[in-house]
């Protein structure tokens, strides 16, 4: 939670699909913020809600949850904090949204919240909808029958947003602030005796509170050892038996809640073919709907593509110009360097890849908001639990191609621990935004520009079978994965396919916003350490050997009768070489020869570890480009690219006098960059959402192990 | 008392039956949550591309189930 927040501390929550985000939006506009619940990395919106008398509150948005006996790692958010007043979330009051054209299915988890005893309110969403298909309301009907205020309201045109805070409003200053309601749902008697139990034991106050401990008791972390044990002992001398005690309790308090549901809503009876069923009939359809789906993929990803090419090349050319005039109007020393070849080379190195990304999650945010992506993991389900993974994984991968930082938070809707695992250690094989540098320049170096019948570039191929390579390399870890791993825990699919709907606008925004923010400061901040890092690493170098490099390449530029350009560029060349960077190069030569690599490539190999595409930046300055480095990642500077081709063709072995860029290891480099785990931030985040170290470890060996044995075998058979 | 049931995938298209109880207590647990209750009626819409899963109509709330799930709801035959 952000410090200096409102104490006052209020909760949106309701089930998955009821609009209760759109809701969120409406009533704290931009004043929000994502952060993390402490102890389980789930994402937990939090805004500011302003009320007309000007005291402020902070308003959450819980994950989305049918009931409060949860099945995933979102969903047990809402039962953890419930269950434990101490929670730093734990609300003050809260707010039920849920959607009316459908109530009978929204009022399990409301009923439930009303025995708890916190000050709530019914927030009847989607009232505009209900109007359109003819359905009555009685708003006060349903107050009556359930003790608290109850108010339609519409996520999307705004309506009553205004009342509800007011409602909101009266309600968090009553006086005394403490509810005792009678209980929703009355406590068979041997639940009765465990939840007395347990709240002499420890100390619960709420009856039903004390129930939720005794389902829960297992995975509630702010139970200490003790409490544990005490509640632990009570299930088992009362014989309480959990999940059919939770089933008979959902199915009574449904007997009790749809005939006051049906008696305050009433609906004309339904069109069997809706909208909604004539789209399924297509988009789902056995044959069509798969390829319907890579149709739609493809669009997206040309789309990307061909739209980023401009802002990128804005950002590039920004910071280029930033760079040039900084180490015009800076004093020639290190920290200049430091300055615009350290840090703002980092920065420009990560803002260049925004577009790309907003762009991709733009689209990808369209599609869920419209209701399409519960279509795709129905049907693609299956296929991902083949590899490992469940139906939800498809988003993962899918947003991996723009980044895997924010696509491995998107992890999170998967409730089995074992396919969340797989999805979040094989998504990184995807190929990430950040490799179209390399693959652009190894393939225009290596690859003949031709076309295959006419028509077909081979250029083109080439590109598209490296993104099939970490598709392929994705698939077959889940695979390998899933035969080493054991765990049989329960797996589901069970998931709802809302209506189809237009997208709201504000939604779509917020959530590219979110996803960008995510890796800007998520891998940004590291990409940025580690890239200064690496400048470090590349400009200084064991003792005096900078300045001999120095005084040495001075004489030989001179003897080569160089101009200024070309003589500063081959200065850079030559510390390169001597710095720590260079001596790490030639120190892994040895262990990168066989997969057709120089210690120049070594250099830029290591280089790469701050963010892929650093690749072709050490490459230039390595070839001597003179000036035109930092042109060398431009999409659209084809002749920086050519004249690196041209270097690149003319580099020799040292030993043996042979080319080094040959067909066979620019395919080599290739692959290895598919393959390789190149990427701090990466690992950062996989360690945060794993839990631990070791799992992100096992990711970089056995990607570095993959990527070695491919750039090997390609190597060998081109060669 | 033997009773007779059916299960989602005996369904033909476009057929529906009401569900009468689960085979599996903790998916009946997320299953009864989402509105899926004995008494519901459950339309059969169609299986899955890789014919693995159902969309089915519970009381109208379009839902997809794997096919192990689907055959642990039992309906009226």
């Amino acid at each position: 939670m952000a410090d200096g927040s409102p104490s006052l501390k209020i909760a949106l929550i309701g089930n998955p699909n009821s609009g209760k985000s759109t809701v969120f939006n409406q009533m704290t506009g931009l004043r929000q913020r994502t952060g993390n619940f402490p102890g389980v990395t789930v994402e937990v919106k939090e805004g500011t809600l302003r009320f007309p008398n000007g005291n402020e509150a902070t308003l959450f948005d819980f994950p989305g949850t049918y009931s409060l006996y949860p099945t995933s790692t979102d969903e047990k958010v809402v039962a953890s904090v419930l269950a434990n007043p101490s929670d730093p979330y734990f609300p003050d009051a809260m707010v039920y949204v849920a959607d009316v054209t459908n109530l009978e299915k929204h009022l399990l988890l409301f009923t439930q919240l009303l025995d708890l005893n916190i000050p709530l309110l019914l927030a009847l969403n989607m009232s505009d909808s209900a109007s359109e298909l003819g359905i009555k309301v009685n708003a006060s009907k349903l107050s009556e029958s359930f003790g608290v205020p109850v108010i339609p309201i519409s996520g999307r045109t705004g309506h009553n947003t205004m009342r509800l805070i007011l409602e909101l409003e009266k309600m968090v200053n009553r006086v005394p602030s403490t509810v005792v309601r009678v209980p929703f749902y009355p406590l068979t008697d041997s639940e009765k005796q465990v939840s007395e139990a347990i709240r002499q034991n420890l100390g619960v106050v709420n009856p039903y509170r004390a129930l939720l401990l005794a389902h829960h008791v297992a995975w509630l972390h702010f139970l200490t050892q003790p409490e544990k044990e005490t509640a632990s002992a009570i299930i088992s001398t009362k014989k309480f038996q959990s999940l059919r005690a939770q089933v008979d309790e959902t199915l009574e308090r449904y007997d009790r809640f749809i005939p006051i549901s049906q008696a305050a809503v009433v609906s004309p009876p339904a069109f069997p073919n809706t909208p909604t069923d004539r789209i399924d009939a297509v988009l789902t359809h056995r044959l069509g709907g798969p390829l319907i789906f890579f149709a739609v993929m493809m669009l997206v990803f040309q789309a990307i593509f061909d739209w980023s090419v401009y802002p990128m090349d804005w950002i590039e050319s920004g910071f280029g110009a930033l760079s040039v005039f900084l180490t015009a109007q800076l004093p020639a020393a290190w920290y200049t360097e430091l300055l615009t070849e350290g840090i703002l080379a980092g920065l420009g190195g990560i803002l260049v890849f925004v577009p790309q990304i907003a762009i991709l999650f733009l689209l990808i945010s369209i599609l869920e908001e419209v209701g399409y992506m519960s279509r795709v993991v129905f049907m693609f389900d299956k296929t991902m639990r083949r590899f490992g993974m469940n139906g939800r994984s498809m988003v993962s991968l899918i947003s991996g191609s723009a980044c895997a930082v924010p696509a491995i938070m998107s992890s999170r809707t998967i409730g089995n621990w074992q396919e969340r695992l797989i999805t979040v250690m094989v998504t990184p094989f995807i190929s990430c935004s950040a490799r179209i540098p390399v693959y652009l320049v190894l393939i225009g170096l290596a690859v003949p520009a031709v076309k295959l019948g006419g028509v077909l570039s081979l250029q083109s191929l080439v590109f598209g079978a490296m993104y099939a390579l970490g598709v392929l390399a994705a698939f077959a870890s889940g695979w390998a994965m899933k035969r080493w791993l054991h765990r049989r825990e329960h797996s589901f699919l069970a998931i709802e396919l809302p209506v189809y709907r237009i997208p709201h606008w504000r939604n779509v925004i917020l959530n590219v916003w979110e996803k960008v923010r995510a890796f800007i400061v998520g891998a940004g901040k590291i990409i940025l350490v580690v890239s200064i890092a690496l400048w470090g690493l590349s400009r200084f170098g064991p003792g005096d050997s900078i300045e001999q490099a120095d005084q040495l390449a001075q004489t030989e530029a001179q003897q080569l009768n160089m101009d200024s350009i070309e003589s500063e560029g081959l200065v850079q060349q030559r510390r390169l070489e001597a710095s720590w960077a260079g001596q790490a190069g030639k120190v892994i030569e040895p262990v990168i020869r066989p997969l057709g690599y120089d210690w120049k490539i070594g250099i830029a190999l290591l280089t790469s570890f701050a963010a892929r595409e650093v690749f072709t930046g050490t490459l230039a300055v390595l070839y001597n480009m003179g000036g035109a480095e930092a042109d060398i990642n431009d999409r659209s500077e084809n002749a920086a690219k050519a004249t690196l081709r041209e270097r690149m063709k003319n580099e020799k072995f040292s030993d043996t006098g042979k080319p080094v860029y040959t067909l066979a290891t620019a395919l080599s480099l290739l692959v290895f960059y598919a393959l390789a785990m190149q990427c701090f931030s990466t690992l950062a985040v996989v360690s945060r959402e794993t839990g631990s170290w070791k799992w992100a470890a096992l990711q970089f060996t056995f990607m570095s192990l993959a990527a070695y044995l491919g750039a090997w075998a390609v190597y060998v058979v081109f060669s | 008392m033997q009773r007779r049931y059916r299960t989602i995938p005996d369904l033909k298209i476009n057929e529906s039956a009401r569900a009468i109880a689960f085979d599996d207590s903790e998916l009946a647990c997320k299953l009864t949550s989402m509105g899926l209750l004995p008494g519901t009626r459950i339309e059969m819409i169609r299986k899955s591309p890789f014919g693995s899963a159902y969309y089915v109509k519970a009381d109208g709330v379009r839902l997809a189930l794997r096919e192990e799930e689907a055959a642990s709801i039992l309906l009226e035959v």
